[in-house]
């Protein structure tokens, strides 16, 4: 049992930064349709600019006290910031001409963008991966038998909390709503006034933003950070976004959680070289069967 | 007939690629000539991506060998030898079918009298059956797989010459670095339960599976073996199912690239960091240290090859080594210039049997196959019928105060 | 007997093909030609789906290895059997087929774009499958030792001359059943589907049949592909068909042209070639200059650049070009551009209209 539980932190560690990618799937998805591929790479991507401003500030090993904080909210901030900015670019660039186009151009672009995006970090940082400072404190909490550290409180506690801040921007601010009308009907948005592309730009910025908060988040947690990490990465988050009901904010969540959990339990009860299968194989079933996810409404049938 | 528009551009394209090919780096315009002309060593290792840290420094020990040897008069000054560099990585990762292809390459290039390589063994299960074929000799400066040189697996490989072998290598097989672990795991650090875990590539899973088999002869208990998937990051899940049955030691059959630096670091994280580690020489670089950070103490691993730093047979090697390429040996730079070595004494043999005029490739794989004391960086090398070295020699090491230390020399019975 | 100007073309093609490894009389270059091929073959078969009938299938190297892997367990020391090449080569096809209709059938009612990447997903899950099962597969070290194809008691060997003449044979007949299916009724309704499958459901084209069929048509294609290459290669490893293998043959279409098949072909030849010779040419070029400079930083650091590591960064700026600028590729198939730049006309007149609405409300 406190093996159950043990590995339900673990799994529920790996699902928060799932879920905090997922996000960003989410909302580029819910606005215009797209799969941003390479929306793991900016993930990625997140790692290693939170990697750059630690250095910057010079922390190499573990930090206490106020300082902590500070660090914590510059690099993750900076992070965020630097990544919302690397997926309006992308947007501008490579997504913003292929709007009306059919459906695989955009597709096949972000495909384009995710190899581009890895080959840079593969020129920044080399080819192996690279270690991360540990700045946490190893504290940890005793529950019971079950020992709970101070870094995966932080990755749950983060995710829950920007979900919730978004779900309140999306849902109570001007911007919000011009991006959730715009999500419904790009015509009618822009007739009422919407600049969409600034919508839709807007979008980027705070999908690919979240990214680099989980970029942060993955980096201290698992010390360590890959130039191709974004693959799977990305490609798991997509899973849980659609587990979750793709364009429904709570449903990234939910899936998130879930893809990690599963991939603990896999882990756990059947063995580690099953648990890509098996996410993958949820993957195609829930397309499949129930293309609406958990939490989404079925989607009016655009071909 | 006029050539419609489309077939234009189709026939330059063609041509283009043909003349790149031509022109190119593989001109097979050797001598097949009386006297003088090129030789070529051809050399099959990654050198680039996440193995070139490894790959890089053992390619330098063929160059190396190469370069002296055309300075002390190669064949009495008639032919000058060339070391023809090849990389079986994509991607960034040792690939067996970019392997395959460098040795048709070299095969199809007469020139190329014998080869160096490959790194890695499932590279070399993709070409030993092409080296057969054509009788080119191939030495491998690091390849452990025992199905390579020993049992059915080695036959199969042996697709179109069965009793012809025409693969060695300098190095120590699985089975015997494997049981050297389990030895040193079960002897001298006294576990009585390990836990397996290993990167489910040739390898990895070759020496997990004899260290398993060993260890379990000598009496003690595997709590359990699991595979790791490729480009994995989070082994929490998997440590803290291993954390929960008590391992003395956690054994890792892979590569620092292909888990086993996370994999000490995350243990760490989910309370082992003071249970130690076992692998073998694939977690035996500099890289490894880097990824694990201060998780990297109490691991131990075996070199597939002596240490050379603390050789004397080796000093002058290092020395050289040094001046010439501005930096340390890896740990394989000794055994791919041996292996140099060996096949440069095996050629100029070869040719002066021939009245100085070019050998053919069996000349030259008869006079490799007949090798026995080579003087050498890593002591005196000789090779079995099989194709193995028949002085394997292991170094154990120890991660210590974040630097890797020898602990131990093991000579083995061949 | 009188040719159309487009068999003379194809015809003039292959005797151009047939004579290039005499040109050279490298093996080098000959080796490359047959992987070339092999890859040629590959992007004919993913044509049909992606091409021509508009499903994006990003998992394309799973029929490949799943072809590949029915070969070596029927023509290999695996498990004993020795089946003749001649007849896997259909019996790989119909593998393959089979698995291109199970994955086709219930994926059929998808979006677009989430079938691309339920066939991404499958592109995952099968050769990490093939991994696993070690006890059938050989797991990580795959199946080697394969056995030959034998023409006419002639074993080929490991000479790559009859390989690439028996991949250019399966070329000429993918291209020939192509070219068919492409005038054909069924071409005409694939399409018909790539355009608009609601209207072309509604002209009483059986849209689930239609589809299934250019799965089956495209998967067949890898199955000739996986035999004839894992035959020359020896080898089979569930490392050989990764997601950039599905990637790279994705490329090949888009720079040579959805849709054509003299563009598909080209644009095949033209990354292959890229691949091969091109990038590490050009390595060994700025090594050469770094060799020449007097030594410092920057000749050192000439003398570490490796273009072979960036060849998807180069893919990757392909694909973002090409459909940025040119999405109807090098070749371009006269329907795909109408369809690809009606988009672009679109886009001018909604923005038109958007500037227009926007003064209007100001």
């Amino acid at each position: 049992m406190e093996l159950f539980l043990q590995q339900l932190i673990n799994g529920l560690s790996l699902g928060g930064i799932y879920a905090l990618i997922a996000l960003g799937y989410t909302m580029v998805y819910g606005i215009i349709e797209l799969i941003n591929f390479a929306h793991g790479d900016v993930y990625t991507l997140g790692t290693f600019f939170s990697l750059a401003i630690l250095t910057l500030l010079g922390v190499s090993g573990v930090v206490t006290g106020p300082a902590l904080i500070a660090i914590v909210l510059v690099t993750i901030v900076g992070a965020m910031i630097l990544c919302g900015l690397t997926g309006v670019i992308i947007e501008r660039l490579a997504y913003r001409r292929l709007r009306n186009a059919p459906k695989l151009a955009p597709l096949i672009t972000a495909i384009g963008m995710s190899f581009i995006l890895e080959n840079l970090m593969l020129y920044w940082k080399g080819p192996s991966p690279v270690p991360f400072p540990d700045l946490l404190p190893k504290v940890q909490f005793g529950v019971g038998a079950v020992t709970i550290q101070a870094k995966q409180v932080m990755v749950i506690l983060l995710a829950v909390v920007l979900m919730i801040v978004l779900q309140n921007f999306v849902q109570n601010t001007r911007l919000g709503k011009a991006m959730r009308a715009t999500a419904q009907d790009k015509d009618a948005a822009q007739l009422m006034g919407i600049d969409i592309n600034t919508t839709i730009a807007l979008t980027f910025l705070i999908g690919s933003a979240l990214a680099g908060a989980a970029g942060f988040v993955s980096g201290v947690y698992y010390g360590s950070t890959w130039f191709f990490n974004g693959f799977a990465a990305g490609l798991k988050a997509f899973t849980a976004a659609v587990l979750g009901g793709i364009g429904n904010l709570a449903g990234a969540m939910l899936g998130g959680f879930l893809i990690g959990l599963i991939e603990a339990m896999t882990t756990q009860f059947i063995g580690d070289q099953w648990a890509n299968v098996l996410v993958f194989s949820i993957l195609v079933l829930v397309l499949i069967f129930r293309p609406s996810g958990l939490l989404g409404e079925a989607l009016p049938n655009k071909v | 007939m006029p050539l419609p528009p489309l077939m234009r551009i189709v026939l330059a394209a063609v041509l283009t690629a043909a003349l790149a090919a031509c022109g190119g780096g593989s001109s097979s315009s050797s001598s097949s000539g009386d006297s003088g002309g090129t030789i070529k060593i051809g050399v099959d290792l990654p050198v680039s991506g996440a193995d070139a840290s490894i790959g890089v420094p053992t390619q330098n020990g063929v160059v190396l060998a190469v370069e002296e040897a055309n300075k002390n008069g190669f064949a009495g000054g008639k032919f000058k030898l060339e070391a023809s560099l090849l990389d079986d990585a994509v991607q960034g990762k040792h690939d067996p079918a970019a392997g395959a292809q460098n040795v048709k390459t070299f095969i199809a290039d007469s020139a190329v009298l014998a080869m160096v390589g490959p790194f890695n063994s499932n590279v070399a299960k993709s070409e030993i059956p092409l080296s057969n074929d054509a009788g080119l000799a191939q030495i491998s400066p690091s390849n452990t797989n025992d199905g390579l040189t020993i049992g059915d697996d080695a036959k199969k490989l042996r697709t179109a010459h069965p009793d012809v072998n025409t693969y060695f290598r300098v190095c120590t097989r699985d089975a015997k670095q494997g049981a050297a672990l389990a030895q040193t795991a079960a002897q001298r650090l006294k576990f009585k339960k390990v836990f397996v875990i290993d990167d489910n590539e040739t390898y990895g899973k070759g020496l997990a599976d004899v260290f398993d088999a060993s260890f379990r002869q000598l009496g003690g208990t595997v709590l359990g073996h699991e595979h790791i998937t490729a480009n994995q990051v989070d082994f929490k899940a998997l440590l803290t199912k291993v954390k929960s049955l008590n391992p003395d030691a956690v054994f890792f059959g892979g590569n620092t690239s292909t888990g086993g630096g996370l994999i000490r670091r995350q243990m760490a994280d989910v309370g082992m960091g003071s249970i130690a580690m076992l692998g073998g020489d694939g977690i035996g670089d500099d890289e490894f240290e880097k990824q694990a950070g201060d998780a990297a103490n109490g691991s131990y691993m075996t070199i597939a090859a002596p240490d050379a730093s603390k050789l004397p047979s080796a000093k002058d090697f290092i020395a050289a080594y040094k001046a010439r390429f501005n930096g340390d040996v890896g740990p394989y730079s000794a055994n791919a210039y041996t292996a140099a070595k060996i096949e440069i004494a095996a050629i100029e043999k070869a040719i002066k049997d021939n009245g100085g005029k070019m050998p053919t490739r069996a000349d030259v794989l008869k006079n490799i196959a007949a090798t026995t004391d080579f003087e050498s960086p890593i002591g005196k090398v000789g090779f079995d019928a099989a194709g193995d070295t028949t002085s394997p020699v292991l170094s154990l090491d120890e991660v210590k105060g974040g630097k890797r230390v020898v602990i131990d020399v093991i000579t083995l019975k061949s | 007997m009188t040719l159309t100007p487009g068999a003379r073309n194809a015809a003039f093609a292959f005797a151009v093909a047939i004579a290039l490894p005499f040109i050279g009389h490298n093996g080098a270059f000959t080796n490359f030609l047959a992987d070339a091929g092999a890859f040629v073959l590959l992007a004919l078969g993913l044509n049909i789906v992606v091409g021509f009938a508009g499903l994006l299938d990003l998992g394309y190297a799973a029929f490949f290895a799943i072809g590949s892997y029915a070969f070596a367990m029927l023509a290999s020391p695996q498990f004993g059997i020795h089946l003749p090449f001649w007849v896997l080569l259909f019996v790989a096809s119909g593998i393959a087929a089979v698995f291109g209709i199970l994955l086709g059938a219930p994926t059929l009612r998808l979006r677009g774009d989430y079938l691309a990447i339920v066939t991404l997903g499958f592109g995952e899950i099968v050769p990490q499958t093939f991994l696993n099962l070690s006890q059938f597969t050989g797991g990580p070290n795959g199946i080697g030792s394969l056995d030959q194809p034998v023409f006419f008691g002639l074993r080929f060997g490991f000479d790559v001359l009859p390989y690439y003449f028996l991949i250019l044979a399966l070329i000429a007949l993918a291209v020939w059943v192509a070219n068919n299916l492409r005038q054909s009724r069924l071409g005409r309704a694939w399409m018909a589907i790539r355009e608009d499958e609601l209207a072309a459901a509604h002209m009483g084209i059986n849209t689930t049949t239609t589809k299934l069929a250019a799965f089956a048509m495209g998967a067949s294609f890898s199955g000739l592909a996986g035999c004839a290459y894992a035959s020359k290669l020896q080898l089979v490893s569930p490392d050989q068909f990764g997601f950039n293998v599905s990637v790279f043959i994705l490329a090949m279409l888009v720079l040579g042209g959805m849709g054509n098949i003299p563009g598909v072909i080209l644009g095949s030849v033209l990354l292959s070639a890229l691949d091969r010779f091109l990038l590490p040419q050009g390595t060994n070029l700025l090594h050469g200059f770094a060799h020449a400079l007097p030594s410092g930083a920057f000749s050192n650091a000439l003398g570490r650049v490796d273009l072979t590591n960036s060849r998807f960064l180069i893919y990757g700026v392909i694909l973002v070009l090409m459909m940025l600028f040119r999405p109807e590729g090098l070749i371009p198939s006269g329907q795909r551009k109408a369809e690809l730049h009606s988009a672009d006309l679109d886009a001018r007149a909604a923005a038109a209209e958007g500037e227009l609405y926007s003064e209007a409300i100001r």
